[in-house]
């Protein structure tokens, strides 16, 4: 016999999670992989603390999902599900508040204000309060690329969120920040494609901020909490590869800002 | 649509949803498009000749544009993760073949057994999700030659569909092609009729 039986200690003492283990795999994200001469199979996210060989015992810590603070984040989508607006067409944006592409309940809005760029200076937007939801409306006569960007300012927070919307069939190079506060930017604006990396710098003030947590997550997900952590390198670029249909967001806090960027894709 | 959609989005949309089986069909068709100097099949000048009926044959129809309807994919019920591509224009062909356990791993296995849960809890689709992000980087990154093993095959195509006549079931009063019906009794059936 040379199976075992593993053993979970969830914080009160050694409970047996599997029997009959004869496969123990660790994965990344400390996952350990398991399957027993039954053929059931689990993925638990522990750590390997003891092996006692002789009586056939696994005995695993459980890693506890670490709580991220859940912090409320603005973020803003075109109106279409077609990736773009085409030209004479209504360009409506969509203001969300909530976390994880999840918009929150009866969300409360102070102080917002929202902006695009234009001939090198940001000009002002109405926003419209409709059935509850804010809505961007900016008109039939849009062409090209446009960035956008709202904020919220609540006591000593801020929330911004920003978007590249393209108006018909354009490619657009040369585009620049908007300069906000706390910025994610893409480094290379194209079409943005499933089962290709994505790049995206974070800037303060305009500088890039090496080290920072940028947290990526995708319409519908059915996480919990975002499902993608980068960390920016010394340029403060990070990566992603887009393996889900429809929008992206990405997200990310310093001091007492959160900004967020809004990454439209048309499939 | 309004742009050419990449072969990845065209497989995806034709396939209905994202997994491992289409992506490893996904690289198979754009393999054979390498291998072969050929694009998109418009009518038939491209083959396929695909060894199994899974996920990765709706890669093969999307992107090649070798489709059951069509008449120029041809299905042989082997098992086997291996597709063979003719051109008939350049006159080659080329037969691919997955690397035995070139995918495998916890990953897969675990996909497999969620994928053939009929009801996920929350968790298992959240697991799920992430398992099925984790296979499609690694099987879209991985090189050609660590999946498939290829060469080039002499295959003859078979011939170009035919359209043939449609006549009237005397039974069922349904129009049937001519080549598949019988006649019984000065009748003319169609295979369905012929069996009452």
């Amino acid at each position: 016999m040379c199976e075992a039986n593993v053993y979970i200690n969830r914080g009160s003492g050694d409970e047996l999670l599997m029997e009959k283990v004869d496969r123990i795999v660790p994965g990344e994200d400390q996952s350990i992989f398991m399957e027993n001469i039954f053929g059931e199979r689990k993925v638990i996210k522990a750590r390997i603390r003891e092996m006692e060989l002789v009586h056939h015992r696994v005995m695993l810590d459980e890693i506890q999902e670490v709580d991220h603070p859940v912090h409320e984040e603005l973020w803003l989508e075109p109106a279409t599900d077609h990736g773009h607006f085409h030209e004479g067409e209504q360009v409506t944006l969509k203001l969300f508040k909530g976390y994880n592409m999840k918009p929150g309940h009866d969300c409360e809005f102070a102080g917002l204000k929202a902006f695009i760029a234009g001939n090198g200076e940001a000009k002002e937007l109405h926003i419209h309060d409709h059935h509850g939801s804010r809505e961007l409306v900016l008109g039939q006569e849009n062409d090209g690329l446009l960035q956008v960007w709202a904020e919220e300012a609540e006591g000593n927070h801020r929330r911004l969120a920003s978007v590249l919307v393209e108006v018909g069939h354009h490619h657009h190079h040369g585009l620049k920040p908007a300069g906000l506060d706390l910025e994610i930017f893409p480094t290379d604006y194209s079409h943005a494609r499933m089962g290709e990396s994505y790049e995206i710098q974070v800037l303060q003030q305009g500088k890039p901020v090496p080290g920072a947590e940028v947290r990526a997550t995708f319409a519908g997900t059915h996480q919990k909490d975002y499902p993608h952590r980068l960390v920016t390198n010394d340029e403060g670029k990070a990566r992603l590869f887009l393996t889900a249909r429809g929008n992206y967001l990405f997200s990310v806090s310093a001091d007492e800002v959160i900004s967020t960027f809004t990454l439209v894709k048309s499939f | 649509m309004c742009k050419n959609m990449p072969p990845l989005e065209l497989a995806i949309q034709f396939h209905g949803h994202i997994c491992p089986g289409l992506l490893i069909g996904v690289r198979a068709a754009e393999l054979a498009q390498k291998q072969l100097g050929v694009g998109q099949d418009n009518d038939e000048e491209l083959v396929a000749v695909v060894e199994n009926d899974n996920c990765s044959v709706d890669a093969i129809q999307a992107i090649l544009g070798c489709t059951f309807g069509k008449g120029n994919l041809v299905f042989k019920d082997y098992g086997k993760n291996a597709w063979t591509v003719i051109s008939r224009n350049a006159g080659r062909a080329v037969r691919i073949a997955q690397k035995f356990g070139s995918t495998a791993g916890p990953a897969s296995d675990r996909f497999r057994e969620l994928a053939g849960k009929p009801n996920l809890t929350q968790d298992e689709a959240a697991e799920k999700e992430a398992l099925i992000g984790e296979l499609f980087e690694r099987i879209m990154s991985m090189p050609a030659e660590e999946i498939f093993t290829w060469q080039e095959v002499s295959a003859v195509p078979p011939e170009r569909a035919r359209i043939r006549k449609t006549v009237r079931c005397d039974l069922c009063g349904e129009g049937v092609m001519e080549t598949r019906t019988s006649i019984r009794d000065g009748q003319t059936l169609c295979p369905e009729c012929q069996l009452k």
